[in-house]
Parts: structure tokens; sequence; C-alpha cells
């Protein structure tokens, strides 16, 4: 079907030949004719007026009313809501724009306002409908999209002259580090990703035509594919492609979305996604996602651990416990949508029950609704009760698996102090980034943080200036003197001083948070890997760090530092074998490193001598004591023992 | 040296490598065939459960052979994969599972699965650093524990991969240090594992995931000495005979003219006499011992051979001469025993069957009789009590059944009532002629031989039960005595503590405290009255190897300080205490 202004020409599908056609001339110019499934085709006038085909074709000089005047249709779209086509197009008229919702077949009309934004307009419209509401998503040329809910009206009695006004709220900033996207053109694919097409605009660069997808539940860029010869700044979507004009061909793009999850949002996935080459999107788990999102990863999680016997045995419980959860899940569910106040109170209730065997389970999903609100609501983050929940709960990393990915994402620090010294199970991948996040966070900002400093307040010393020797014995073989007696190097005696352990490189907040880290559980062979992506800087650090705690471990008879969940000498050494490990190339370039690396080196060759001389002395005592029990073994007494 | 699992044929690994292959017939075994024979000494053997495959390991191989052809039909080197290749790799322990896979333990520190038939390695896993030794594998070959020569254990799981998948893997479990020194052997029963080391213990370590309730099963046992007596004692003389493995030591005990309050030590106006060492030929080790009351006769039996001596102490010289022409036995003695009177000896033989011999001045032995359970008994007998008249005598044997043999007229008197559990201890009363019995399971019976029936304290005690404490109680009773001047009361003992049983007092209820002595002793003489219980335990001495009354107020204990044989053991492989 094909229209030219006024005159339209209708083909028969079996019938190949062009020139045999239709034609019906018509009172007034048509917009755009919009196909329905399961609905005939609608046609929208310039004029605002909507008909169906069949009606317009019983009658093709019927009068069209002029519903807009001095409007300009900007953008239409047309949906099946019920048995009834819907059709909703936006107006343009003075710097103001106005929604239009017709239904055809009900003749029902309502006009909207939508709201001003100063000093930027929208570009293009689109829009979708759920559960008898429109959503529109408009892009404004401020970079950003916003979100206008309308319900569909049911009543049919008249027209409201009065428009209202609909407010919007922002969807999503389309900026990436710095860079802006000039948008042109906006798609809708699922519940939380939006396709966009447009030019970024990077300072100081020619922008470049981009299309990109974005995750509106995180805010984050997924993914963008370039297109260097250029667009129409169109793009259209159908079944899982993208439609654009790139240059002067046509392409088309297949695109796969992944059910949206933090770890796909921040790009934590195990194969990151392109567009073209992806898997598949599950529309089918969208509602109730949560329960299935957690059920994933927990599983992704066991493959992960095949030797942790205390998950395994944990699981196993998980069947006899299905009937009970389903209860909580519902219950959850019903709360999904209720105020942040009654959400929180509601689970408090929940957790005072008694306890029952499924207790965990159920914390765990409580801990799940709340770690899905804070996604869905950026702006909600039940920090205290989170602590509160971490800290008195047994948990695990696999009851809540997005606990630690929103306090990561939040910053908040206490909370993944907790998570790292109580959870057993924790992810290598996860324990990495916590450490990555610490490291590089500066001094001056963690102060400000309140962390549990009981690991770190009884051996690092407050004072950081106090550059004093110390004068007294120092136990355990090691002493600065002996270190430097040994030290054939040309390095300035001040420099060295600093580097060789006798303060603290780092603070005492950021301290305590390293300490977690070397109390988690990990598998060396999976946290080589990721270890070996921290920068360098960061690197040196925590090295730095870890030899003052092994020189500190060193200082006193037990090899081990005061202070409640203080590292063991074990954890340290071991942590500086990995980080060694996984960084050694890095580390012999470096320069800075160079002398940490010596001084590290000479420590512990000095600790290992020290080792090797208590251990012949130990073997001599021993034989000593066996030759002293030889003589004393040939015993006889005679004595006085009572019985009553 | 391994049964097959129908325990019809058993296979000898010897060091010139041959594998022997004996038939097991009724009353001893008869060589059958050689299987195939390569070099390299046969260090272990392990039986297919059907029979028809043998693998043997040796230094750096293993190799499987058919049984009905005797050829060896797979040949695996085990050294492969070791850097050090230069140093041997010894197959300490081998064990052939059901499914065909091969479980070799070297001394490399590796359990390995091997596929046989294909010749690979399935599965390699290092659980030590120095050799796993020994190996055994579950019934339901779905667990293995492993002794290594650091003294550790460790067991391996067959664990799916997945939860609830088809696909398993071993898995090293859960690792146990309960040994000092090298772990020689291994067992796996259904609910726990069990350990022998160089360091003289046996561990029992029970699994806790197969045992349902807390009971005797669901505690971790360790076991340093045998359960039977390595000393005896001549009451009249005042001699201890010690059994060493190879040789004997006779000792005179010694004496004081002091008195004093509890606890004092005396000082001894004699000292202790070792009056004569008695070795053993041969090197086969000493099964049982003994020294008649009056400490003139010494017998001991080795597996082979029965020896008596006659002891004469004249002045400060002591003299030992052979007995000549002492009956052959054949089997030897299981245990040895003299008559309170001295002038018989008992022998605890096979087949339930015990031997009178009669002693003869001035240093003879006759053969007088033999007494058997007119049913019939396949297992020897291993304890032995005969009755200071001399008029009965008590005989376990291996089916734990006891018979009471009349020696007045050489003929069985009766049988006590069966219990479903082992007799560690028995002694008959030298005044009531009550047989007084200690089982295993810690119970104590008292059976009336003249009446033929359990007596009415005996009956109290068991409607009445026995205090939990004493019931939970690791170590069973080894030896029972009695003071001649208090027929009320029982001396018992066992590793941890000795104890005198009063009959004349009440029995203790879980309520009250069973081990009392210190409690009591800080009581003024009048509030006591009301606390004392029938047991009075004294826990002073340990490890206590054996205890006896000489006489009415002198007691002679032997302690056997765990350190005093600790320090003889070769050392431990050495573990750094320092450094990391």
């Amino acid at each position: 079907m094909m229209l030219l202004l006024k005159v339209l020409r209708i083909w028969k599908n079996e019938d190949i030949n062009l020139d045999k056609a239709f034609k019906a001339t018509l009172s007034a110019d048509v917009y755009r004719i919009h196909s329905l499934p399961h609905g005939g085709p609608v046609v929208l006038f310039r004029g605002g007026g909507v008909r169906t085909l069949d009606v317009l074709l019983e009658a093709p000089q019927q009068e069209i009313e002029n519903i807009i005047s001095g409007e300009v249709i900007r953008w239409s779209g047309a949906f099946m809501e019920g048995q009834q086509p819907v059709l909703i197009f936006t107006t343009e008229k003075d710097e103001d724009f106005f929604v239009y919702i017709q239904k055809p077949k009900l003749s029902s009309l309502h006009k909207y306002k939508l709201e001003q934004q100063e000093s930027a307009k929208p570009l293009c419209f689109t829009a979708h409908i759920t559960n008898q509401t429109v959503t529109l998503l408009c892009l404004y040329s401020n970079d950003s999209v916003y979100e206008v809910l309308i319900p569909l009206q049911q009543d049919t009695e008249e027209k409201e002259e009065e428009e209202e006004i609909l407010s919007k709220s922002l969807l999503l900033n389309l900026s990436v580090s710095g860079a802006v996207l000039k948008g042109t053109s906006l798609v809708v694919l699922d519940k939380d990703h939006v396709a966009v097409l447009g030019s970024l605009a990077i300072p100081g660069k020619e922008p470049r035509e981009c299309l990109t997808i974005w995750n509106t539940k995180f805010q984050t860029l997924q993914t963008s594919k370039e297109l260097p010869l250029g667009t129409s700044g169109q793009l259209w979507c159908y079944e899982e492609k993208f439609f654009l004009i790139h240059g002067k061909v046509l392409t088309v793009i297949m695109y796969k979305c992944e059910t949206s999850s933090l770890a796909a949002a921040v790009g934590k996935l195990k194969d990151s996604q392109t567009p073209d080459v992806s898997s598949f999107v599950n529309w089918n788990t969208l509602e109730d996602e949560e329960l299935v999102v957690s059920f994933q990863s927990q599983k992704s999680v066991a493959l992960k651990a095949e030797s942790r016997m205390n998950l395994r045995s944990r699981r196993s419980t998980v069947p006899e416990e299905q009937p009970k959860t389903l209860s909580v899940g519902e219950l959850l569910l019903n709360l999904k949508d209720a105020s942040t106040y009654v959400l929180e109170t509601e689970l408090k209730k929940l957790m005072a029950k008694a306890p029952t065997p499924d207790l965990q389970a159920t914390i765990g999903y409580v801990v799940t609704a709340l770690t899905d609100r804070c996604k869905k609501n950026p702006k909600y983050y039940p920090r205290n009760f989170l602590q509160e929940i971490a800290e008195t709960r047994d948990l695990s990393y696999s009851l809540c698996p997005d606990l630690m990915a929103v306090a990561l994402e939040k910053k908040d620090m206490h909370l993944l102090q907790i998570c790292l010294e109580r959870f057993p199970d924790i992810p290598e991948e996860v324990t990495y980034a916590c450490l990555k996040t610490f490291l590089s966070m500066s001094e001056a900002h963690l102060q400000k943080i309140d962390v549990n400093l009981d690991s770190v307040i009884c051996y690092i010393d407050v004072e950081l200036d106090n550059k004093e020797f110390k004068t007294e014995i120092v136990e355990n073989g090691f002493s600065a003197e002996m270190d430097q007696d040994m030290c054939d190097t040309k390095i300035p005696k001040e420099n060295q001083s600093r580097s060789d352990g006798e303060s603290c490189p780092v603070g005492l907040q950021k301290a305590a948070l390293l300490n977690a880290i070397l109390h988690s559980a990990y598998t060396e062979t999976f946290l080589l890997p990721h270890l070996k992506n921290l920068p360098a800087r960061q690197a040196i650090l925590f090295l730095r760090y870890l030899y003052y705690l092994y020189v500190k471990c060193s200082e006193k008879v037990n090899t081990t530092l005061p202070g409640i969940r203080s590292p063991t000498i074990n954890q340290i050494m071991d942590w500086m074998c990995l980080l060694l490990d996984a960084q050694f190339t890095v580390m012999v370039m470096l320069p800075e490193a160079k002398e940490l690396l010596s001084n590290l080196h000479k420590f512990v060759r000095a600790q290992v001598r020290f080792y090797s001389q208590l251990n012949k002395i130990e073997g001599s005592l021993r034989e000593l004591q066996r030759l002293n029990h030889l003589r004393e073994s040939q015993t006889y007494s005679i004595e006085v023992l009572e019985i009553i | 040296m391994v049964a097959s699992g129908t325990g019809t044929q058993l296979a000898i690994g010897c060091e010139d490598g041959s594998v022997k292959i004996f038939q097991v017939v009724p009353g001893g075994i008869q060589f059958e065939r050689n299987l195939d024979r390569r070099k390299g000494r046969v260090l272990c053997l392990s039986w297919h459960r059907s029979g028809t495959h043998i693998v043997a390991g040796s230094i750096d191989f293993f190799r499987v052979i058919d049984v009905a052809s005797g050829q060896t039909v797979q040949r695996i080197m085990v050294n492969h994969q070791v850097e050090k290749a230069k140093r041997e790799c010894v197959v300490w322990a081998i064990a052939l599972l059901s499914s065909g896979t091969v479980v070799s333990a070297d001394s490399f520190g590796r359990v390995q699965f091997w596929d046989w038939e294909q010749g690979t390695l399935a599965e390699s896993h290092t659980v030590s650093t120095s050799a796993a030794l020994s190996l055994a594998v579950s019934e339901k070959e779905d667990s293995i524990v492993v002794g290594t020569s650091t003294g550790a254990t460790y067991q391996l799981q067959l664990l799916p991969v997945k939860l609830g998948g088809l696909e398993k893997c071993w898995v090293r479990t859960k690792p146990f240090q309960f040994h000092s020194h090298d772990v020689r052997a291994v067992a796996h029963s259904s609910t726990a594992l069990i350990s022998g080391g160089l360091d003289a213990q046996l561990v029992i370590r029970p699994l806790m995931e197969k045992v349902q309730k807390k009971g005797y099963d669901a505690v971790l046992r360790k076991f340093t000495f045998p359960h039977r007596r390595l000393v005896s004692c001549a009451r009249k003389a005042r001699l201890l005979l010690f059994q060493f493995s190879q040789y004997l030591e006779l000792w005179r005990l010694g004496s004081t003219e002091e008195t004093g309050k509890d606890g004092e030590v005396l000082p001894p106006c004699r000292m202790p006499e070792h009056l004569v060492q008695l070795k053993s030929k041969g090197p086969e080790h000493i099964y049982c011992s003994c020294v008649s009351p009056c400490g003139t006769w010494v017998g001991y039996s080795t597996a082979s051979r029965f020896q008596l001596y006659r002891v004469r102490c004249d002045g400060d010289g002591v003299s030992l001469r052979k007995v000549p022409k002492v009956p052959k036995l054949l089997p030897p003695a299981y245990q040895l025993q003299f008559s309170a009177d001295s002038e018989s000896l008992f022998v605890a033989s096979a087949r339930g069957s015990v031997h009178v011999f009669q002693l003869l001045e001035p240093g003879g032995c006759k053969h007088l009789h033999t007494l058997q359970p007119p049913s019939g008994c396949s297992e020897a007998v291993y304890l032995l009590a005969p009755s200071a008249d001399g008029h009965w005598l008590a005989a376990v044997s291996g089916d734990w059944a006891i018979h009471i043999y009349n020696l007045k007229c050489f003929q069985h008197h009766c049988v006590v009532p069966a219990y479903s559990c082992a007799v560690s201890a028995l002694a008959i009363h030298p005044s009531t002629n009550n047989l007084v019995i200690a089982y295993s399971d810690q119970q104590l019976f008292e059976f009336s031989i003249p009446e033929k029936q359990y007596t009415s304290w005996s009956r109290a005690v068991q409607s009445r039960g026995l205090h939990r404490t004493w019931l939970e109680r690791d170590s069973p009773i080894t030896h029972i005595t009695f003071n001649p001047k208090n027929p009320a009361h029982i001396l018992l003992h066992d590793t941890y503590l000795l104890c005198i049983l009063d009959k004349s007092l009440p029995l203790p209820d879980d309520s009250t405290l069973l081990m009392n002595q210190s409690t009591l002793k800080q009581l003024p003489e009048t509030a006591r009255k009301r606390q004392l219980h029938a047991f009075k335990i004294c826990k002073k001495f340990q490890p206590l190897l054996f205890m006896d009354l000489l006489d009415e107020n002198c007691l002679v204990v032997v302690e056997r300080p765990i350190m005093d044989f600790k320090t003889q053991l070769p050392l431990a492989v050495q573990q750094k205490k320092f450094g990391t």
C-alpha cells in the first residue's frame, strides 16, 4: 500500500504487477499509515484525524476532522491494547509539545501537554504499552532520555477540553566518561535496554557516529558500534535486528540482550557482548526476575568452586524447603512495589520470626529483595539495614549474590568489609574488585568513612611522621641494623627507613579494609588471573603494605599480630607470593619497585637464616631431652596410697 | 600377602619379584603355583574382587597379572611425571578396584588412579611431601584412606563433580594427624578410619557422617598398649616378670620398713633387684609369659616354641635352668597360667583346648590332661583363670564363650551364659569361688561357679546399671584380682585407672560423682560415710600396665610412661616448627 498525500493505492499480495493498483482519492492529506498485527491498518491524517482502513474505504471522500490546529506531527505510533488499536502521536507548536492518544474504534481522544524542559527540546520519541500504561520515551537535545507515563483512560464520555500536563522523569543520561552522545534516534529494546543512534562527541576529537545500547537499570553504556561512514540519523528495529543507513547501504545489525544484571552492566560477565555476535535475551524471565537471577548466580558460583563442601551440603537441603520459601517469595513479590518504609518494616518483621530451618534462605531472599530495589531505584540504599543484616546473620555470598555488587556500586566500604570478613564463599572476581576499589580510594576520602578498625588499631603507629628509630632490642632476629649490615646497595639512608616497613604505607581505614581482603577465602588459580590486571601503582602499594605487615609480624616471638581479626603470617605470606607471582614482570620493570623488592629479598633472607638456626637449636634440644630421659627412666618408688 | 576376595586363595609377593599362589585348605595352606616372575621386588599386592587379576606394586612400576594364565598383562611405570626421576619411586601400597581402576600410593606422596587396561593415568593427588605408605578402600569403593610417613592420614572420596551429576571424581577430603611417625597400616571400616603407626598407636577415627548417634562408635579412640597382660607377678616371692618382644626380665621388688601418710614417698630399705634377663632365641616375638606364684617357674611361648625354666635363688645368685623334655605343643600357647600352689601349669591352646601340665621337682614337667569344651570350638583360648583352691579353671576362647572345668575330675563343669562382647579379664574369687568377668563394653558380671548362675550382686548391678562415666571409659579392664583379707573387695585396672570395687557399699547412680576420692579426702571422717560408693578409683598412675595385690596392704603398680618408648623410637620425619 502506498499513498501520495491524498491518493491511496492498494496492491494485492498475489499480484506482482505494480501498475495494477486500486486507487482511492481522500479528502485530506495523510500523515502515515500504520499497520497493526491482528488489526487492520490505521491511517493518520495530517490534521490529526484517525481512521481505520476499512472505514476509510467504505467512503473515501468522507470528511476528516481537523483536531490539531497549527501543530505539526513529529512522531506517531500505533499499538494494540486488547482488541483496540491505539494511536499515539506527538505534535509541536511554538516550542510546546503535545501528545495525543486516539482509539479510532471508540473514537476517544485524549490530549496532553508535555512538561517543558529548559533549553532542550525533544528530538525523538518512542513508546510502548504495558499494563494499560503508555510509556513514552523522549530523546531530548540535552543528551538525556526522559520517560513519560500516560495512563490509558477507559472513559469515553467526553473529550476533555482542558489539556493535562504530563510530567517526565529522567531515565538516562547519555554521557560516558566525559564524552557526550548527541542522539538522533531512540529505540526501546526491552525493559532495561534502549538503543540510541547518535554521534559521540569527545572533547578535542571529531565526533563519530555510533550505535549504542544502554542499560537503563544501571545507567550504563552496554556496548557501542562505530559507524564511520555516517548515517541518516534514523534507526529502526524489528525482530531483534537494527536497520540503519550506513553510508550508502542499508545495514542490518542483529542484537541480543542479556537479562539485565549488575554484572552485565558493569561489564563483568564472562564474555562481553557485542551487538552482532551475542547470546540471546530471555524475554520470558523478565517477570519474577529476582528469584531467577539469584538461583542462576548460585549455580555459577557452585561451578566455580567445586570443592566447597559446605556449599554443596547447604544446597542439597534446598529442595526440601521449597514449599516454605515459595511463600516468602510470594510475600516479597507483593512487597515489590511497596514503599521503602513498608518494605523495610515488613522485612524486619519477617526476619524477627522464630528461627526456622529455612531462616537462612529467607534472609537471602530478603537481602535479594533489598538489592533488587536498590538496583531499580538508584537513590535507594538502606545502608544501616544491610549492614545490620550482614553483621548479625550468617549470610554467605551465594545466598545474596547481588549484595556485594550493590555495595561496590555504592562504595559502601563498611558493608564490604563485613562481607569479606564473614562470607565464606566470595568469588575471587569480587574479592579482586573489592581489593582494587580499596586500593584506589584516596586516603582523604577514606578518613571520612566509618570502618571497623579492630584489626589494625593494635599495631599501626597512628603518628605516621614519627620517624624515630626504635632503640629497644628487636625480638625474633630482625633488627634494622642487621638489615643495614647486609645492605650493599647504595640507597640513601632516609629513603630506606621510609620503605622498609618502619611506617605504614596506608592509612588506618585502608589498612583495615585490606586486612579484610587478606582474611577472605580464595583459590589461587582463580585469583591469579585477576591480580594480573591490578594497576602497577596499586600493586606496589599493596605489596608495600604486605611487607610492612610481614616486618611487624616478625617483630614478635610468636609471629602474630595483636588485635581482633588481624591477619596471620600465613595469610600475609600467601598474598605476598600471589601478588609477586601475578605482577612479577611489572615489578621488575618498575624503578620504584626495585628498592622495595630488594629490601623484601634481604629481609626474607635474614628470616630464613634465622629460622634455620632455630631449627638447628631445636634439634640439639630434642637430643638433650632424649638423653636426659634415658637417664631418668629407671625409677622406682614406694609410696603411700590411701583409698577411702 | 593378601587373600583373595573369596578367601580360598592366598597370594604372596616375594623379594625376587615372583608372586606365589597358595590354596587355602582346612588346617593350612598349600602351594598352588607361581605367577609370572619379573625383576624387582614385590612390595604390595591387591586382588580384584572377582579374583581374576592381581596387581603387584614394585619399585618404579606396578604390574597387573592375570591369575588364570599367570601372565603379566600390563606393566605401568609410575615415575614418569616426576622431574627428579633419578630418585626411585616406591609403590608402597596398591589397590585394584572392582571397576578396574588401580590405586597406587608411592614414595613421592602421590595417590594415583590408573586405568590399567589403557595404561593411562586418570587422576593424581599429591597428598604429602613425604611418602604415602598405606592405603585402604572402603567396602563401597567410594572412599580411600591413605597413611603417610609424616604420621598424617588422608581420606579421599569419590564425589560427584556437580550436585546430582553422574560424573564423579576423587577429592581429598579429610586430613588427620594422629601419629608422630609412619602410618604403616590403615583400614577402612564402614563407620571409621583405623590407622596404625610406628609410634605404637592404633587410632580409630569415626567418620561423623556415618555415625548416627553419639555413643561409643562416635568417639576417637587411641590405643597405645595391647589389651593383654604383659606383666606377671609372683605374689609370694614378690617377683615381677616383664614381657618384652624379644626377652623377659625378672625383677625382685624392693621393700621398706617405714610407714607414712597418704602421698608420702618412703625410703626403700631394700632396692629392687634385676634378677635375670632371658632372651628368646630366634627372631620370633614372645607371645605370652608367666611366672609362678612361688617364683620358681617361668614359662614363655613364641609363635613356634614353648619354653619352661626353673628359677633358683640362693643368696645373691640367681640361676636359671631350662626344663628339659617339655611336651611339644602344636600350635604353641596363647596364654600361660600357673596354679595358685605352683604345682601345675595351664596352657591355653587352639580349638578351645587347655593343656594341664604337672610340674615336678626338681625341674620336670608332665602332660596331665587336655581340657576341651564338650561341644567343640574352632577358636583358640586366650584367657585363663584358675581358682585359688585348685578346684576350678575358667577359660575364654575366641568365640567369647567362657567354659568352666572341674580340675579335680578334669571335667567340663558349665558354660557362663553367652554375652555379645569380648571378655577382657576374668578371675575367680579365692574364698567364694565366684567368677568375676569384665567385658570390653565395660560391663562387670559375677558368676557363682558352684551354683552355676549369676550372683545376686551381679543381678543387682545389671538391674541398676553401671555409672555412665564408667561405661564411657576408653580402655578395657585388663586385670582383676582380690583382697584375701576382705572378700567384698575386687581390684580392677585399665590403662588409666585402678579401682577397688567394694561390694558392701551402694552402687553410684549417674547423678553422683564416680571419681570421688579427692572429694572424700577433703571431707571430715564423719561426713564421708554418706558419700561412699562401691567404686573407689585412683587415677594417680598412668598409663597403667599392671597392678596386683601382694598382700593385705601392699599393691604393686607398673607404669609405662609414653615418653619412655617415644624416645626409643626412630626419629620421625622432621617437620619444621619454625618458619614458613
